[in-house]
């Protein structure tokens, strides 16, 4: 039985969020594989550019629904049209990104339909001929496979990947406009503004270097090590999401799904265990060296260097090394 | 304010982990259960709204009699009830079923509990127990305002320092973020008195629920494993010294 394929896009100012490509490009592996269509799902208001977008994709069909209410509506009410959208079509599988989106929406349109959500996932693919996922569980300590039964559906939301490098294709998608009556949603909830943090004096984005610290560090204090050698080696500071949140260092240094996504030439991770939402956000950094006394802390599953040791023997160590370094640099351009 | 916690009691270190005989759970050596972290948040934050606005916390949390554990740290803590819903189970959708027959049972405003826990992973009953009731709901909460009987408003994270800020109808449930309170120490003789508190109990069959219809349907796990490296990976070892002049080394030549 063919099976169609339904990718739930996200989209801002006209372009496919960075998610976009990869799911389009999972989604056609996997319409192929259950012989359906790909068929990508997208609303808002004023969609042109949203369309155009998702054309060269090997997109099948787009549907699209299209409502001024849409530019600013919560997420109830974007997933009452989602879970509709899927209702008309009935795909064999419903993609989506597990961004801070995707968190909220997987969840409420896999309930709306009654069928299961598969969150987190790191991976989706055709095994024996049955959707199988592979997603975390215990802090991202062991992967979990799991199998879909034959014919069953579920949402399958995805963590965001290394970007995919696609050709684009010359298939034309049906683009068809799907009437969703809006007023008969009952909403309880309004989005009243979007909020942009004041941007502080470090732009994690553009360094080159960032030495970054976890909660490993255990004490406030003693972040000054990771600062020393951040200066000595003439990078950024930075930090994952539990150091933020007992108020050690300010937001705008956090690194991770809900903090900045950072591909510096270096990466050191001290004390970081490696949560997933930190991996999002470094992983794709050139090369990563990790310190931490757990040997089984995931941050070594993307690290390219390892250092199972004490952070405060290590790092200070690295700090004298980079300064002394330093220093017969500056005497010998004297 | 009357406010509903939803906490879940994790394991800390687990062992031997297997898949079960249904081949639709995980089964693992792992005694000790703490509340789990992202739930502790929502509950400092119950605690903090009703020392500015008053009203009654009660901690809800579903498994066996270990999770009892939990709720006495939750009391201890602040809460002024604890109710336990006698159900073990790691799927989100019977999770969900459950949690949400429980809530009909008791009075409430709002509904908070954390983003996911750190066992499954999930991030779904929250949000899932919310469309069961058809209230309205928010993910990764970083601040919570009371505006009125009736309306709350949630800040809600977006990423890249964006956020944005939700209006909602009571009842509602929100799913908070790590650090929208500080986390606050329980003295020992404070959780020792706790256990004293009497704490609710819920059967399935109190829920007008069947063990039987509660079964995880659709899906079977067919592998469990620790993760895969993405790349290759050196470790080093020897004197602090020696470690430190090999990683200058490689970092000078990926500058």
């Amino acid at each position: 039985m063919a099976r169609d394929i339904l990718v739930l896009v996200e989209h801002s100012d006209g372009k496919l969020d960075s998610t976009g490509p990869q799911l389009l490009a999972i989604g056609s592996r996997l319409s192929i594989e259950m012989k359906g269509e790909l068929v990508a799902a997208a609303i808002g208001h004023q969609m042109e550019n949203v369309v155009n977008a998702l054309q060269g994709h090997e997109v099948d069909r787009i549907l699209v629904v299209d409502h001024p209410a849409l530019s600013f509506a919560g997420a109830e009410v974007q997933a009452h049209v989602f879970a509709e959208m899927a209702r008309q079509i009935e795909p064999g599988l419903v993609l989506m990104g597990y961004g801070l989106v995707g968190m909220e929406l997987a969840p409420a349109v896999a309930s709306k339909l009654g069928v299961n959500a598969l969150t987190n996932c790191l991976n989706v693919e055709i095994r024996d001929r049955v959707v199988t996922v592979t997603r975390p569980v215990f802090d991202g300590t062991m992967h979990a496979e799991i199998a879909l039964e034959e014919n069953g559906t579920a949402v399958v939301a995805l963590q965001k990947g290394p970007p995919i490098a696609t050709t684009p294709s010359a298939k034309k998608a049906v683009v068809q406009s799907i009437p969703i009556d809006l007023k008969s949603i009952h909403s309880r909830s309004r989005v009243l503004e979007i909020i942009e943090e004041a941007r502080g004096d470090v732009d994690l984005g553009k360094a080159e270097l960032i030495v970054a610290v976890g909660r490993g560090v255990g004490d406030k204090d003693k972040i000054r090590f990771a600062a020393e050698l951040a200066e000595a080696l003439g990078g950024v500071l930075a930090c994952s999401r539990p150091v933020v949140d007992v108020g050690w260092m300010p937001r705008e240094r956090q690194v991770g799904a809900s903090g900045k996504s950072v591909t510096p030439k270096v990466y050191v991770a001290c004390g970081i265990s490696g949560a997933i939402q930190h991996l999002a956000g470094m992983r794709d950094s050139k090369r990563i060296i990790a310190v931490n006394k757990d040997p089984n802390a995931p941050i070594f599953q993307v690290a390219h260097i390892g250092v199972v040791g004490d952070l405060f023997e290590i790092v200070p160590a690295l700090t004298q090394a980079a300064q002394a370094a330093r220093a017969r640099v500056s005497r010998r351009s004297r | 304010m009357n406010i509903v916690v939803c906490c879940k009691a994790v394991p800390g270190l687990v062992t031997d982990l297997k898949i079960g005989a249904d081949g639709k759970s995980l089964q693992y050596q792992g005694q000790l259960l703490a509340i789990n972290e992202c739930d502790e948040y929502a509950l400092e934050e119950a605690l903090d709204l009703k020392r500015k606005h008053g009203g009654q916390i009660t901690a809800i949390s579903m498994g066996n009699i270990k999770a009892l554990d939990i709720l006495y740290y939750a009391l201890a803590k602040g809460a002024d009830k604890a109710v336990r819903v006698d159900c073990e189970t790691h799927d989100p959708r019977v999770a969900s079923t459950v949690l949400a027959a429980a809530l009909r049972k008791l009075d409430f405003d709002l509904v908070l509990t954390g983003t996911q826990s750190r066992d499954t992973l999930g991030g779904q009953v929250g949000i899932a127990t919310a469309n069961l009731l058809e209230m309205p709901f928010s993910y990764a909460v970083v601040a919570v305002e009371i505006c009125d009987n009736n309306t709350i408003k949630a800040r809600k994270e977006l990423g890249g320092g964006r956020y944005a800020e939700i209006e909602l109808l009571l009842p509602a449930l929100l799913c908070v973020q790590t650090g929208i309170q500080p986390l606050t120490f329980v003295p020992p003789a404070r959780r020792i008195r706790a256990r004293q508190q009497p704490v609710v109990s819920f059967s399935l069959a109190d829920l007008g629920l069947q063990a039987e219809q509660l079964a995880p349907q659709g899906y079977r796990f067919v592998g469990i494993r620790p993760p895969e490296h993405m790349h290759q990976i050196e470790l080093l070892q020897g004197s602090s010294q020696e470690i430190a002049a090999a990683l200058l080394k490689k970092i000078q030549e990926s500058l």
